[in-house]
């Protein structure tokens, strides 16, 4: 009961300080067919939802039109698809372990996206690069030989390649230094943001680091280059970390032990606050101030969010008058119990 | 008094902030007065606006249709307009059809790149390999046609129709 929903792929990962989950996007489109913005029918693309059907045999194959909102919010904060794809999308396949996506109709005639953690980017890139083969020996998709994978949106031409690494960034967070380093890594090319959430601090801490430009590269030296990036970050965040354990380690403390605290004894926790401890959890675990046998960071901020709840509100078939209320009722609920606190 | 920031719940927090120069006073509620003292790292997010970048393109004069009915995409109907105007393409024919114009267009948002190096799919391999054979097989025709060595002409001939006819059989 406690992980349902959570994709079979993040079962296995063993978390380490930093570096969470990393995504390879590759956009791509069927020659002379209009783009999904400028398609007035579905002549075209049936067509190639049938093939699709085929190639991908093996994999879950879901009509979006028969998906209620809330299936779609929760692919959506699996990172399954994208909010876009919720409102035009027409169908979503994928593999059994869920690590791997293709959307049919989101900004481009497809988008597929492998997902990973505790293994390379180039692995990761590679398992989409095999569904990409596979799907190219049945379409004819649209590829110049200047402009290499012609897609939607200029930004995405060329290799039609988004590769990101999610980071957990709480002590660049607190020592304002995410900033300038966001303001550095865009020259390059590349951008650094919060994944959750519009407010003013990422919720959980949780940044995402992607390429930018998608042209005048190859896939392996954007990767290359996405990996460098990440390794100079986390090396950055785990100084900073020191640095604030040498100099402030009853603030740390203290934050620490009162987010435990806090998750260990709530009945009502806001997305945002959850998301504020855990995050302090995760801190403390790596600094080794405390232990938990169970604790799993990536897979508990994907619990505590909204789809998450209200699928297990479902489930429990109970009757309330305020559904925000119970959703913050059962959030705090879920968490007395993982963390243990009574 | 209501929250100046939410304009719902009663204020009931008075901040102020001055460096001695300037003074700024806010009356808030306890939760937008706590949201006010979070770290702000909010990035702009559209640093990379595309519509704004493309959209700047159209004002320059070079951009503007010179004949009455602006160029348009036979497959979608895009124009240059809507094209700039959406900060998409219309469908994989608009980049044929606006080939002149693509370079402004795609150096601008991918930092002055315009070749794609990356991988190149299978179908299209056969094809750009074809397309180089054929180019070479259609100059070393005209250097044996230009020192009048026509029977090695009628060689080279025969084999671009082999390659030409080939071609057609796969769809190329």
């Amino acid at each position: 009961m406690e992980y349902k929903n959570i994709s079979p792929w993040m079962h296995d990962v063993k978390e380490q300080p930093v570096e969470m989950s990393t995504r390879i996007r590759l956009a791509r489109n069927i020659d002379h067919i209009p783009y999904p913005h400028m398609m007035q029918n579905s002549s075209g693309i049936e067509q190639i939802l049938e093939r699709l059907d085929g190639v991908l045999e093996e994999y879950d194959q879901k009509d979006m039109a028969d998906l209620k909102f809330e299936d779609k919010a929760l692919l959506v904060e699996k990172h399954l698809v994208s909010p876009l794809f919720t409102k035009q999308g027409l169908k979503n396949y994928t593999s059994e372990d869920e690590s791997i996506s293709v959307m049919v109709n989101e900004e481009d005639h497809l988008r597929i996206q492998a997902m990973g953690s505790c293994q390379s980017m180039m692995d990761i890139y590679r398992k989409a690069n095999d569904i990409d083969d596979r799907i190219e020996h049945e379409l004819d998709y649209a590829f110049d030989e200047r402009y290499g994978y012609l897609t939607a949106c200029p930004t995405n031409v060329g290799t039609g390649l988004r590769a990101s690494v999610m980071l957990h960034l709480p002590a660049l967070t607190s020592s304002k230094r995410i900033q300038r380093m966001a303001g550095n890594l865009s020259r390059f090319g590349f951008v650094l943001r919060g994944i959750y959430g519009e407010g003013s601090v990422p919720l959980g801490h949780i940044y995402q680091l992607s390429n930018q430009l998608t042209l005048g590269q190859t896939e392996e030296e954007i990767i290359t280059t996405l990996d460098e990036l990440k390794q100079r970050i986390i090396e950055e965040e785990l100084e900073m970390r020191s640095w604030l354990e040498d100099e402030h380690l009853l603030d740390v403390k203290d934050a620490v032990h009162r987010s435990l605290g806090l998750l260990g004894h709530a009945y009502k926790l806001s997305l945002n606050e959850a998301a504020k401890c855990l995050s302090d959890i995760k801190f403390g675990i790596d600094l080794g101030l405390i232990e938990h046998p169970h604790f799993h960071f990536q897979k508990w901020i994907q619990l505590i969010q909204p789809a998450f709840i209200k699928m297990r509100l479902n489930d429990k078939e109970g009757t309330y008058t305020s559904l925000e209320q119970a959703v913050e009722e059962e959030r705090a609920t879920m968490m007395r119990y993982l963390i243990g606190g009574e | 008094m209501k929250c100046e920031s939410c304009n719902e719940r009663e204020a009931s927090i008075h901040i102020s902030k001055g460096d001695g120069l300037e003074k700024s006073e806010r009356f808030l509620c306890e939760q937008c007065a706590n949201a006010s003292f979070e770290n702000d790292f909010s990035y702009p997010d559209d640093t990379f606006n595309i519509q704004k970048l493309l959209q700047s393109l159209s004002q320059q004069p070079g951009l503007h249709q010179q004949q009455k009915k602006p160029l348009q995409c036979g497959t979608c109907g895009s124009t240059l307009n809507s094209i700039v105007q959406s900060g998409k393409f219309g469908c994989p024919d608009c980049y044929r059809t606006f080939e002149a114009r693509l370079p402004d267009i795609v150096a601008r948002v991918q930092a002055n790149q315009t070749e794609h190096v990356g991988k190149i799919p299978e179908k299209s391999k056969e094809y750009l390999k074809t397309k180089r054979k054929m180019e070479q097989l259609k100059a070393k025709l005209q250097a044996l046609i230009d020192t009048q060595e026509f029977e090695e002409a009628a060689i080279v001939r025969d084999e671009i129709r082999a390659l030409e006819k080939a071609g057609e059989d796969d769809g190329i």
